[in-house]
């Protein structure tokens, strides 16, 4: 009972950890990020340059954070600032940019599976159940990722700016507010947390070009169902993560994998909104 | 017509020094293989095998005097893509064999291509078994020969309550269920049976499971590659510590995952470590062909390597790359390659020598024993 316990909550984790970037380039830039996938991919990588460099595997979350920020920056300036008007053809180019990426990382590291250093092994006790630590890690990651965003939302300038532009655009334009620069940050935010969830990843999963694939599905659609507010997220993933590892755990692991999809679209299905008033 | 008689005869002559660099119309071989996908981890090292035995082959003078030429093709590890590389093969390249290792659903799907188009289609993949048809050669393991030495091994260790985790697809299911029949026929209990999809990457609940079930051993059997790297480093991240025996782990992956792989016990009827002077020989000029490039030599490549001796001892047998002949001719030749004597003389079907190893904390893998000429079975009763 306790280790479903643990397992809901580490679940939920996890993929908190893995939607937050995709949330916040949704949630203020109104962009569906198609290319999530290969900056999770991106930040993996970092982890095996970063061992491959015979640095501290800790460093690569650093790292990994300000390689996804550049390229974020890069990527916002060249593809995606015309595609604002135009969400679908912004789907298009962040889904040919996916590969694009993906295919780079296959030319310089080859297709094979990457060894990367494990950031913590083993378990710990909890009331006599042991539990493994790294998954305990990842659910304090996660509140600390959360906890982050949240204080540069509601505490900060950026923050507010950003909250003015998903209220009305073209209000906060109007009030003189640089949207120009504050989309630019909000998509270096978006991708280098996500690449730095790619770190975080790498003890839980293979190291290969096509790793960041099996999480985009379900990391879309959550956020999809969370709008653009990180409290629906949180709600978000504790709920059909949770019912991801009951449907795992006493029906099928097969049912189980597509639980967050059919969830989310039932959602989607009953309330547009999805959690997003939550 | 003289004339080109003439001159034939004249070349003849004066190429006749140079008489064993193959010429003519090559044969072409076509290889279907897994460049992407799951299987693209293993896949480089087979190709890498093809080319060996074709170079090896046609500096030798080939076969009936004409050259050996590859043709790769990606069948992206799966149906949809195998069924495009198959119909590339056979229709477009008219290819005069196709040999490969493939996923079982990529050659479920090209099987009824190669029945189309009569080409004889020899299959190096260990696999789950009873795939028959009259173009299907296979000279690598069915469950049969891999699956009894590693369970007795752990019975002999104290196992009695089994749990089995697998990939959700042919062989994955196919393994298991050869295991679950096999583990209850020698009095021990499956307390356990979970699969994924095989592109899931959260094996939580299934390992909770597992802890939870009062196992004192654990056999996978996952698509090779990606999903078998991601199952272990979960597995150890959740401090599981049973004897673990892997059905679909080669030693290149093993080497990917590092420490995390110590201890797995594998079951193969090849490993590098075997001592013959065909592995020597086989080892040493892999390296010398590929260098820095080399990948790993494993189970799944080695059987390639042999399947083109093989098919070339079938079409010198058979006089033509005629296909009826040629299939005749396969079932009664035999090579001595780097895994010992291979022949497909069992319902298309080759007995092997199966090791049992155990993977050490550099990735290589000790051998713990052998099992000599293992039979397959009754795999294809019909043929």
């Amino acid at each position: 009972m306790l280790t479903l316990l643990l397992d809901i909550i580490t679940t939920a984790a996890i993929l908190f950890i893995v939607s937050a970037g995709l949330l916040a380039i949704f949630g203020v830039l109104k962009i569906v990020n198609f290319a999530h996938g290969a900056w999770l991919t991106v930040g993996a990588y970092c982890a095996v340059v970063t061992a491959g460099l015979g640095l501290n595997p800790w460093l690569a979350l650093p790292l990994a954070f300000v390689a996804g920020a550049v390229l974020g920056a890069l990527t916002e300036r060249l593809i995606v600032r015309p595609l604002y008007a135009r969400p679908l053809d912004a789907i298009l180019a962040t889904w040919g940019l996916s590969i694009v990426i993906g295919q780079l990382i296959t030319l310089w590291f080859g297709r094979d599976v990457q060894f990367t250093v494990s950031l913590l092994s083993g378990t710990v006790d909890i009331f006599g159940t042991a539990y493994s630590l790294y998954r305990l890690f990842a659910l304090a990651a996660a509140l600390v990722i959360g906890i982050g965003v949240t204080f540069v939302l509601e505490g900060t300038r950026l923050g507010l700016s950003a909250r003015a532009i998903i209220m009305n655009e073209a209000l906060a334009r109007a009030l003189g507010l640089d949207t120009a620069r504050i989309r630019l940050v909000t998509f270096m935010i978006g991708t280098g947390l996500t690449a730095l969830a790619g770190v975080l990843l790498t003890p839980l999963t293979s190291v290969d070009p096509n790793m960041g694939l099996a999480w985009l599905i379900g990391a879309f659609m959550l956020v999809m169902v969370a709008g653009s507010s990180f409290g629906a997220l949180a709600v978000a993933c504790l709920l059909f993560g949770g019912a991801q590892v009951i449907v795992s755990t006493f029906i099928s692991p097969i049912l189980g994998g597509i639980t967050i999809a059919v969830l989310s679209a039932l959602v989607l299905r009953i309330s547009s909104k999805g959690f997003s008033r939550v | 017509m003289k004339k080109t008689f003439l001159f034939t005869t004249l070349a003849g002559a004066l190429f006749a020094s140079t008489a064993l660099a193959a010429d003519g119309e090559p044969i072409r071989i076509g290889v279907p293989v897994g460049l992407s996908g799951a299987n693209s981890v293993v896949a480089p090292s087979v190709v890498q095998s093809a080319e060996l035995a074709v170079e090896e082959i046609n500096a030798a003078g080939g076969v009936l005097g004409r050259p050996l030429e590859l043709v790769i093709a990606d069948d992206a590890s799966g149906a949809a893509g195998a069924q495009k590389a198959f119909d590339a093969l056979v229709y477009q390249k008219e290819v005069d064999v196709l040999i490969s290792m493939e996923t079982s659903a990529a050659r479920n799907a090209g099987l009824p291509i190669v029945a189309r188009g009569k080409v004889p289609y020899i299959y190096t993949s260990f696999y789950e078994g009873r795939s028959c048809s009259p173009f299907l050669y296979v000279n690598a393991w069915v469950p049969e020969q891999q699956v009894p030495p590693i369970v007795d091994y752990l019975k002999a260790e104290g196992a009695k309550n089994y749990f089995l985790i697998g990939s959700d697809y042919a062989f994955g299911r196919g393994m298991l269920e050869f295991a679950r029949s096999y583990v209850e026929s020698t009095g021990g209990t499956v307390v356990g049976e979970e699969y994924l999809p095989m592109d899931g990457s959260d094996w939580t609940a299934i390992i909770s499971k597992l802890k939870a079930s009062g196992a004192d051993a654990l056999i996978t059997s996952t698509a090779g590659g990606a999903p078998n790297v991601t199952l272990s480093k979960q597995l150890r991240g959740a401090g599981v510590a049973l004897p673990y025996a892997n059905l679909a782990v080669d030693e290149g992956t093993a080497q990917s995952m590092g420490a995390d792989a110590e201890g797995i016990l594998i079951s193969a009827s090849y490993v590098t470590g075997i001592d013959s002077p065909e592995n020597t020989a086989f080892l040493e000029a892999m390296k010398a062909k590929f260098g820095d490039e080399l990948r790993t030599p494993n189970d799944l490549s080695v059987p390639e390597y042999e399947a083109v001796y093989l098919y070339k001892a079938a079409v010198e047998k058979a006089g033509t790359t005629d296909t009826q002949p040629v299939l005749d001719a396969l079932a009664q030749v035999s090579f001595v390659g780097p895994r010992g004597t291979i022949q497909m003389n069992a319902q298309h079907h080759a007995p092997l020598t199966m090791y049992l190893g155990q993977v050490q904390a550099d990735g290589s893998v000790s051998v713990v024993e052998s099992f000599a000429n293992v039979d397959p079975g009754a795999q294809c009763p019909d043929l």
